[in-house]
């Protein structure tokens, strides 16, 4: 299930927006807060609850900072002109975190179950190798010098096990 | 050996050649084994497949698979994937979560998911777009100086390319060539395959989960078991190959359809319809052939305070055999129904269906005030085969799996500490046993390596193949 918001703001031109932005459910399933239209920016007050529209959209005075953006847009009536994820300022990025198992919130795992760094996040700096060639030499402390340091804590705790 | 062959030394006979041989031989079995296999100590021993090159220009599970395990061997395979796509699998994962970053460095925000896990290990990582015109001399140098490849795409894709078998054994005639798709040629020559399909249309899925009457429906594993299963009897074919080639200096093509190698697995199920126009049903977690021998469900799970809804709720099944007239007349003392073993002393009794749905009836109501270990240590107690149905936690919890290394960390060169289970589970070996050195690497991560070291192209070439996005 997929609610949206179908912006009709009078723009510049004298005609509507005409732009449905889409709710994905996994952000909006229970969600109160401001949203901005992928085209024109508008700013709506909505409040989801079980996936569905309790109130709302309600549009907000010009200069209201949304809380978040929809995942995808687009303008079904131009011949589908669409806004995909991740479009900075109209469109959600899509960070693809990993979620915390069962609360559900993003969450960059820095160490396995024993307690040992892991290497991998996201986002990676650009190689420095040629034609996609990775030096294969990942220096903790200079990459990722707070893990490095909360790895130093870890094993001073004696949370850092072999299985 | 001594010169004169009719000389008999102590030495040249079989068993113990000094004291420390024979402390070795006189060890029990088991401290034996942890001697010979080591686990943990296979990079230093050598590698059996060492010497061979095989190109996989393979996609998903099924044929990656096939190659890995000859790359865990020690064969050097070069998996060659499309310029800043890569392989499908590296997109996929499990609830499109877990990503470990970078695909490629144009695309640090995509990662590569830990479904592409145990397909590909130990690979050297290339790019290239092979069906450019350009990009044929380095595709066919390859092929000249390696052993075998091993493609899956639609059948006489490569043939159109140029660069299907007729025309590779042209080139290098001791190639050995995989095709390794769905339907492979016949009617359906053009059906592409997944392992669903291979489970599905070989018979397996309908064979596989409950009867309808039970409230089951024809089963997919899982899993993707086909693709797994698949993958290792390529091997066995690239093997065998190897083996003629060594014979008779000659390549072969292997040519393997995903659908009908489900049908090995089925057991009786041709010969049966054959002779009787039987048409093999699905039976579940019991069996067909024996009783008792099935999976029955506990009434309390093993860990009721876990968070965890696989330990939760889930660890609630236990297997039980007791199929021998004594063990089942054992079985039915412990769940104080001696008149069950009255009704059904005779196994050609008890296996039939009715009978069965009796029998695992009364185990379950048995079983239903008892929790999954509580019904595992009476069984065991009365010398019965019981075990119960572990979660991955458990399996990573066991002390047996531990003890001969079958899961493990390992350090990755690039994605640090990694929990592997799939290279150690394939068995061991005393000499020349499986190793993991990396579990997979980016898109074109060894580029450099193949075309300006193996192949001799300057850095300037690589370089602007790469900036035209032809690796």
């Amino acid at each position: 299930m997929c609610d949206i918001i179908w912006c009709k703001k009078t723009q510049a031109d004298g005609k509507p927006c005409e732009t449905v932005n889409y709710l994905d459910p996994y952000c909006f399933w229970n969600w109160k807060g401001n949203i901005n239209c992928a085209h024109c920016g508008t700013v709506y007050a909505i409040h989801m609850i079980q996936g569905h529209m309790y109130k709302g959209p309600d549009e907000q005075p010009a200069g209201t900072k949304p809380d978040t953006s929809p995942l995808y847009a687009d303008k079904p009536l131009e011949g589908y002109i669409n806004y995909p994820s991740g479009m900075e300022g109209r469109t959600r990025p899509f960070h693809c975190l990993p979620r915390h198992i069962y609360l559900g919130v993003p969450d960059m795992v820095k160490f396995s179950i024993r307690g040992k760094p892991l290497r991998g996040w996201r986002p990676q700096p650009k190689s420095a190798g040629i034609a996609g060639q990775f030096p294969y030499n990942w220096e903790m402390e200079k990459l990722s010098p707070e893990v490095a340091a909360e790895y130093k804590e870890k094993i001073a705790k004696g949370e850092v096990k072999e299985w | 050996m001594t010169k004169d062959l009719r000389e008999c030394r102590l030495e040249d006979l079989p068993g113990p050649k000094s004291k420390q041989e024979l402390d070795e031989m006189r060890m029990p079995y088991e401290d034996y084994c942890k001697a010979v296999f080591a686990p943990g100590h296979e990079m230093s021993k050598p590698e059996a497949l060492k010497g061979i090159r095989w190109l996989s220009t393979t996609m998903y599970i099924f044929t990656p698979h096939s190659v890995a395990n000859l790359a865990e061997l020690g064969a050097e395979v070069i998996k060659v994937e499309m310029p800043r796509m890569g392989d499908p699998m590296k997109h996929t994962s499990p609830f499109n979560e877990a990503y470990l970053y970078p695909l490629h460095d144009t695309r640090p925000m995509t990662g590569t998911g830990y479904g592409f896990t145990s397909a590909n290990v130990n690979e050297y990582y290339l790019s290239m777009d092979y069906h450019l015109p350009e990009m044929k001399e380095a595709f066919y140098r390859l092929i000249k100086m390696s052993d075998g490849l091993t493609e899956c795409y639609r059948p006489g894709t490569f043939d159109r390319w140029k660069q299907s078998y007729r025309f590779v054994q042209e080139l290098n005639p001791r190639f050995i060539y995989v095709w390794g798709g769905g339907f492979g040629y016949g009617p359906k020559c053009f059906g592409g395959s997944y392992d669903i399909l291979g489970q599905a249309h070989a018979g397996l899925a309908s064979v596989t989960g409950m009867h309808e009457f039970m409230g089951g429906h024809c089963t997919k594993h899982s899993n993707w078991c086909i693709d797994w299963y698949s993958g290792t009897q390529i091997t066995f074919g690239i093997l065998a190959a190897l083996h003629w080639r060594a014979k008779t200096g000659l390549g072969t093509m292997i040519e393997f359809s995903q659908v009908q190698a489900a049908t090995r697995v089925l057991g009786h199920a041709a010969p049966m319809y054959g002779r009787f126009g039987i048409v093999r049903q699905r039976w579940g977690n019991w069996d067909t052939q024996l009783c008792v021998h099935g999976i029955i469900l506990c009434g309390k799970s093993d860990f009721p305070d876990a968070i965890n809804p696989q330990d939760k709720f889930e660890a609630r099944y236990a297997m039980v055999s007791a199929f021998q007239d004594k063990d089942f007349k054992a079985l039915c003392d412990v769940i104080k129904k001696p008149d069950m073993y009255s009704k059904y002393m005779k196994h050609k009794d008890r296996v039939e269906g009715e009978a069965q749905v009796d029998i695992y009836a009364e185990l379950e109501d048995w079983a239903k005030d008892k929790s999954r270990a509580e019904v595992v240590r009476i069984l065991q107690s009365e010398g019965l085969l019981c075990e119960p149905v572990m979660n991955d936690r458990e399996v990573y919890e066991s002390e047996h799996y531990r003890t001969r290394g079958t899961v493990r960390w390992m350090e990755d060169p690039l994605f640090g500490d990694v929990l592997v289970q799939g290279t150690y589970s394939a068995g061991l070996m005393s000499q020349t046993p499986r190793r993991q050195y990396w579990i997979w690497r980016p898109v074109g991560a060894d580029n450099v390596k193949i075309y300006h070291e193996m192949l001799g192209y300057p850095i300037s070439t690589v370089k602007e193949w790469y900036d035209k996005a032809w690796i």
